[in-house]
C-alpha cells in the first residue's frame, strides 16, 4: 500500500529532469538531495525527522462520549464503555476501532482550560496560552514549522486541511514568528492555490520563461545581491519544487482499496491526504473534523460524528505505525473544550472546559498511559489537573525540545511555552 | 531609437566639503546638509560611495517612492530625452503635487497606522479618503495625529479619524503599545509588566504614564447613535506593580509622556463630573477628559520623540532603512547610525511645522537619495548604515500591484477606455480592487508591521495566478498588444524594457529578446507574454533599486 510515487512510476523523475534542464543556477543543486524521488532515502530521513498530526474536532467533542465515559451515572448518557487493547482502560463504545489501537494512545483526563468560549478555547488549545490584548501567540503548528521544519522543504510548514471555507495562508497564526510559518489551509483537501501551471502554458514554454527570468536576475544581481533578493529568487525554486510534489495533494493517486479503508467521506479523504503529506515530508498537518457543537441531540450527533471519526483515525494511526512513522510523528486529538456532564432538555450537552480530556499518540508519547482523573460524574477534575499550558509543554517535550526555552525576537526572550506550566511527565515515553 | 544617458553633474557634496561648516550650517538647504552628514561619517567617502543614479534608475525610484508605481513607457521616454539640467527637481515637484502622491502616501500611512487590521467599525474607504484628502492638503503631521488621537467617533465629520482607536477596540494596553511604537518610535510593550529587562531607557512608569491617558476610555455601542464609539469615565487612577519586584510595591501615575512632566489635571466640582453621565448602552463624556490631553501633549514640537519618530520613519520610507533601526527601538543603547543627522532632521521637520511634503522633497533632492544602488567597484558589501550605495527596497504589496498594472499596460488600457473621464480618482476606483489579492498574498498579518518575506505561495501567485496572467492577455493598447504590433525586434526589446524595467535594454538583452523570438517564432504572442512575465518576475522588478 505504498503511495504511487514510490511504486516505480517514472513520471516524477521525468518532470524533475525536465525542470533541471530549463533551470540555471547554484540554488538548484540542492535538488539532487530531494528525498521525493528516492523512496529509500525518504524512509531513512523520515526516521530522523519529526512531524506532527493534529486532529481538530471542531465545536467541542464530548469527553463522556469518547475518552472518559461515565456509564450508568446521572451524567453518563446512553452509551456503554468498552475495553480497549490496554487492560484497565475503557473508552466509549462509539470508538471501537480506536479501542483496538489504545496501546498507541495516551489520555489526559484531568484537563481544565477554564474557557467556555469557542474562539478563546481554540486559542488556548492552539497556542497553550490565554488571549492577551497586546500579545499574539503563535499556533503550535507555526512553532513546529519553525522548530522542526527545514528551509529546503517546499511543503508549507503548517498545513491545515479543512472541510470547507477559503484556502490560503492565515498569516495571523504565526504571530511573531512571521508569515513563513503561518498555516496554509487546504479547503476540502484541495491543493494550495496556483499550484497548477496555466493550461495555455506548455511545460517547455514555462522552462523557457524561467530561463529568461534567471538570466535577467543574474545580470541585475551581479552587483546588488542581498539576503532579500536571494530569498525572492529562491522562492521560485521552491515553488517549482512544490509543483513537482503536486501529487501529494491528490488522493486519487492512491489505489481505490486504500481510499475505501479510510472512507470516502470528507474526514476519511482528509485523513488519507494527511498520511500522504506526512509521508511526503510535511512537518505539521492539522485535519479538521467539524460539527461537534452538540447543544441539541448530543447523542445522535456523536453517533454520527464519531462513526465518521473512528475508522479513518484508527486506520491512519495503523498506517503510520506500519510505515515506521508513528514513533516520529506526534499525534494529538483535541477540541476547543469538552461538553457539560449535565444533559440539557434538548438532549444536548453545552460548552464545558472544567474537566475534559484529550488523546495523544506517537512521537515521545507513552502508549497506553493515562494522566488525570475526573470524579464519578465527571463534574470536576479529581486528580492531576492540567491546563493548556501543560499540554503545550507536553507536545514540545514529546518532540524532544526543552519546553522551558525561549524564542528570541529582536533579542527579546519569549518563552516558547507558558512558564507557569510544565510537561505532563506521566504520558511521556 | 536609442536613448542616450544624460550625464550628471559631479556630486555636490564633494564641493561643499571644501566650504567652512559655519557657512554651510547657516545657509545650506536641508538636502545638502544631509549629504554632508552622510559623507562626513566615513573617512574615504568619495572613494566608497556609488555613482549618482542614472536618469532611468532615478526615475523608477522616485516614481515608486512618491506615487507608488513605476512610470509608463511614454513617461520614461520623455524623461530620458529631456535635456533640461533641472529635470529631476521639476519631476520631484510635479510628483509631490500629483493626486497619485496623495493616494500613495495615504496608503503608506494607512498601513503604518492600522497595520491591515480588519475594518470593523470604520469603512476602509472613509478612512483612506480622510488620509488622502489630508495628504492632498498637505496637512501637517502633528495636526493629523492630534485629529486621530482626539476623535471619539461620535461626530460623523471626524469619525474616520477615530479608526485608530476603534479598530483596536479602545483597548488601553494595545493603544499604549501602538502609540508608543508608531508615534514615539519606542516599543514599550515589555514595560506593561516591568521595566524593560534589556533596554535601560524604557521604564514601566513610562508605559503607565501613556496608559493613564487611555484607561478611562472604552468602546461602547451607543444605542442612540447605533454604532461603536469611545466612552470615557471621569475617574479611574492607574496603579502598577513590577512582576520582578519581590516587595510588590504599588506605584501610581497620572497621564504623562515618557520623560515628560506630570500633567495638570483640571479639577471638577463634585457631582458635575460628566457632560453626559454614564448610562448602560450609551457613551459617557466627562467634563475633564484625560484622553483629550493626549493629542496636544504627544503631537507637539516640544516632544523630542515625536519629532524623531516621524523624521526617522520618512527617512526610512525614502532611503530603505531608518537612521534608528528598528524604527520602534529608539533608545540610548541603540543610537542612530548618524545621531547628529537625525537631530537635524527632527528639528527641521518640526521647524517646517511638520510639513511632510516639504520634508520628503528635501530627502528626494539629496545626493544620498539619488545615489546608484550598484556598487561602483566590486568588493566588500557596504554597510547598509553607511548609505554609500542606495539600498534595495522591496515593493510593498500595493506598489507591486500598481507597478504590474502599469507595466502590463492595464492602466493605459483603462485610461483609454475612460477617455475624457480618466482622472486619478476614476482610475483608482476602477483598478484598486485588483490590489486586494496582492495585499492578501504579500501583505503583513493584521496588527503587525509590514516586513519583507519571500514565500513560495507568492511565487506561485505571480507565476500561475490568474491576475498577472490575465493582464498579459492582449487588449487594445496594453503591453502585449503594443509589442505584437512591432515587427522590428530591436524596437520591440526597447518597448518591453522601457515598459517593464523603466530603462533601455543593453545590447546583450536586445540579443536575448531576438533569440527568444526566433526560438519561439511559431507562437509569437505567447513568446511575448513569457518574456514580459520573466521580466515582471525578475528581482529587478520586485525591488525598488
Amino acid at each position: 500500500m505504498w503511495c504511487t510515487y514510490a511504486c516505480g512510476s517514472s513520471e516524477h523523475t521525468i518532470s524533475r529532469r525536465g525542470f533541471l534542464a530549463g533551470a540555471v543556477g547554484g540554488a538548484l543543486s540542492s535538488l539532487t538531495l530531494d528525498p521525493f524521488t528516492r523512496p529509500a532515502f525518504t524512509h531513512e530521513l523520515n526516521k530522523q525527522q519529526k512531524r506532527v498530526l493534529m486532529i481538530w474536532l471542531h465545536g467541542g467533542v464530548s469527553q463522556l462520549e469518547t475518552w472518559d465515559p461515565k456509564p450508568g451515572t446521572k451524567t453518563g448518557g446512553p452509551f456503554q464503555a468498552i475495553p480497549t487493547s490496554v487492560p484497565g482502560i475503557h473508552i466509549c463504545e462509539l470508538l471501537p476501532c480506536t479501542a483496538n489501537i489504545m496501546h498507541h494512545l495516551a489520555l489526559v483526563r484531568g484537563l481544565n482550560t477554564a474557557e467556555d468560549d469557542h474562539s478563546k478555547g481554540a486559542y488556548i488549545m492552539h497556542t497553550g496560552r490565554r488571549q492577551e490584548p497586546a500579545m499574539k501567540w503563535p499556533h503550535l503548528g507555526s512553532v513546529c514549522a519553525k522548530l522542526l521544519g527545514s528551509t529546503d522543504n517546499p511543503l508549507p510548514g503548517y498545513i491545515h486541511i479543512t472541510p470547507r471555507g477559503n484556502g490560503g495562508v492565515n498569516s495571523e497564526d504565526a504571530a511573531f514568528l512571521g508569515p513563513r510559518f503561518a498555516s496554509v489551509s487546504l479547503s476540502d483537501g484541495h491543493a494550495p492555490a496556483n499550484l497548477d501551471r496555466p493550461a495555455a502554458l506548455t511545460e517547455v514554454a514555462d522552462q523557457q520563461r524561467h530561463e529568461f527570468r534567471v538570466h535577467a536576475n543574474q545580470r541585475f544581481l551581479r552587483s546588488r545581491r542581498t539576503a532579500q533578493t536571494e530569498a525572492y529568487t529562491n522562492s521560485y525554486d521552491q515553488a517549482a519544487q512544490l509543483m513537482r510534489k503536486r501529487d501529494l495533494f491528490d488522493i486519487n493517486k492512491e489505489p481505490p482499496c486504500v481510499v475505501d479503508r479510510y472512507g470516502r467521506h470528507d474526514f476519511g479523504r482528509h485523513c488519507l491526504m494527511a498520511r500522504r503529506l506526512l509521508e511526503g515530508g510535511a512537518t505539521f498537518v492539522k485535519v479538521m473534523h467539524t460539527n461537534y457543537d452538540t447543544h441539541h441531540e448530543n447523542f445522535d450527533f456523536h453517533i454520527e460524528q464519531l462513526g465518521e471519526f473512528d475508522r479513518p483515525f484508527a486506520t491512519l494511526i495503523d498506517d503510520l505505525h506500519d510505515r515506521g512513522l508513528l514513533s516520529s510523528t506526534l499525534v494529538l486529538v483535541v477540541s476547543e473544550f469538552g461538553r457539560t456532564p449535565n444533559i440539557n432538555r434538548n438532549y444536548g450537552r453545552d460548552h464545558w472546559s472544567r474537566a475534559w480530556s484529550i488523546a495523544l499518540a506517537g512521537c515521545g508519547i507513552k502508549g497506553g498511559s493515562v494522566s488525570g482523573k475526573t470524579n464519578a460524574e465527571g463534574t470536576a477534575v479529581a486528580d492531576r489537573q492540567v491546563n493548556g499550558g501543560h499540554l503545550f509543554h507536553t507536545y514540545l517535550s514529546a518532540l524532544g525540545f526543552n519546553s522551558k526555552k525561549n524564542f528570541y525576537i529582536e533579542q527579546r526572550p519569549i518563552p516558547i511555552a507558558d512558564p507557569k506550566a510544565a510537561p505532563i511527565k506521566e504520558v511521556l515515553a | 531609437m536609442l536613448l542616450s544617458r544624460v550625464l550628471l553633474r559631479p556630486q555636490l557634496a564633494l564641493c561643499l566639503l571644501a566650504l567652512s561648516p559655519a557657512v554651510l550650517f547657516a545657509e545650506a538647504p536641508l538636502h545638502q546638509r544631509i549629504d554632508q552628514a552622510i559623507a562626513a561619517a566615513i573617512p574615504d567617502f568619495a572613494h566608497q560611495s556609488a555613482s549618482p543614479a542614472t536618469d532611468a534608475e532615478f526615475l523608477r525610484r522616485i516614481y515608486l517612492d512618491l506615487t507608488g508605481s513605476i512610470p509608463s513607457a511614454a513617461e520614461v521616454r520623455a524623461f530620458l530625452q529631456n535635456p533640461s539640467p533641472d529635470k529631476r527637481v521639476t519631476l520631484i515637484d510635479r510628483l509631490l503635487a500629483s493626486p497619485e502622491h496623495a493616494r500613495h502616501l495615504a496608503t503608506v500611512l494607512d498601513v503604518l497606522l492600522m497595520e491591515r487590521r480588519p475594518d470593523k467599525y470604520v469603512p476602509h474607504q472613509a478612512w483612506l479618503e480622510y488620509l488622502r484628502s489630508s495628504v492632498a492638503a498637505n496637512k501637517p503631521w502633528d495636526q493629523l495625529v492630534r485629529e486621530i488621537l482626539s476623535s471619539d467617533g461620535a461626530d460623523a465629520k471626524t469619525r474616520p479619524a477615530a479608526k485608530f482607536y476603534l479598530e483596536r477596540q479602545a483597548e488601553p494596553n494595545l493603544l499604549t503599545r501602538d502609540i508608543s511604537r508608531l508615534f514615539l518610535g519606542t516599543n514599550l510593550q515589555c514595560c506593561q509588566c516591568h521595566d524593560h529587562p534589556r533596554i535601560e531607557d524604557y521604564k514601566q512608569a513610562h508605559y503607565y504614564g501613556l496608559f493613564a491617558f487611555l484607561n478611562r476610555s472604552s468602546l461602547v455601542v451607543d444605542k442612540k447613535l447605533n454604532m461603536a464609539v469611545l466612552s470615557e469615565k471621569a475617574d479611574g487612577e492607574v496603579t502598577f506593580q513590577s512582576v520582578f519586584d519581590p516587595a510588590k510595591v504599588t506605584k501610581s501615575t497620572g497621564p504623562r509622556l515618557p520623560e515628560g512632566p506630570p500633567l495638570k489635571e483640571q479639577a471638577v466640582e463634585k457631582g458635575k463630573e460628566y457632560v453626559v453621565a454614564p448610562v448602560a448602552g450609551s457613551r459617557s463624556v466627562p467634563r475633564f477628559s484625560r484622553r483629550a490631553l493626549l493629542g496636544p501633549t504627544l503631537a507637539s514640537a516640544e516632544n523630542e520623540s515625536f519629532k524623531r519618530n516621524i523624521a526617522n520613519r520618512l527617512w526610512a520610507l525614502m532611503m530603505g532603512r531608518g537612521l534608528v533601526h528598528p524604527l520602534d527601538l529608539d533608545h540610548s543603547a541603540n543610537p542612530p547610525s548618524h545621531p547628529e543627522l537625525l537631530k537635524l532632521l527632527a528639528d527641521d521637520i518640526a521647524a517646517r511645522k511638520f510639513d511632510m511634503r516639504g520634508f520628503l522633497r528635501e530627502l528626494a533632492l539629496s545626493q544620498t537619495y539619488q545615489r546608484s544602488s550598484e556598487q561602483s567597484s566590486p568588493g566588500k558589501e557596504p554597510e547598509p548604515t553607511s548609505y554609500t550605495v542606495a539600498l534595495l527596497k522591496p515593493l510593498t504589496p500595493e506598489q507591486l500591484a500598481w507597478s504590474l498594472m502599469q507595466a502590463t499596460g492595464l492602466i493605459d488600457a483603462e485610461r483609454q477606455a475612460l477617455g475624457k473621464n480618466a482622472t486619478e480618482a476614476a482610475l483608482y476606483a476602477r483598478l484598486s480592487p485588483n490590489v486586494t489579492p496582492f495585499v492578501k498574498a504579500f501583505g503583513n498579518p493584521p496588527g503587525q508591521a509590514q516586513e519583507f518575506d519571500a514565500r513560495l505561495e507568492q511565487a506561485l501567485f505571480l507565476a500561475n495566478g490568474a491576475a498577472v496572467r490575465g493582464w498579459l492577455t492582449p487588449r487594445p493598447s496594453n503591453l502585449i498588444d503594443r509589442l505584437g504590433k512591432i515587427s522590428n525586434t530591436d524596437a520591440l526589446a526597447e518597448e518591453l524594457y522601457l515598459s517593464v524595467l523603466t530603462r533601455v535594454p543593453s545590447a546583450e538583452e536586445r540579443k536575448e529578446v531576438t533569440d527568444f523570438l526566433t526560438v519561439r517564432s511559431k507562437d509569437r504572442t505567447a513568446a511575448l507574454q513569457d518574456m514580459a512575465w520573466a521580466l515582471l518576475a525578475s528581482a529587478e522588478f520586485r525591488f525598488n533599486h
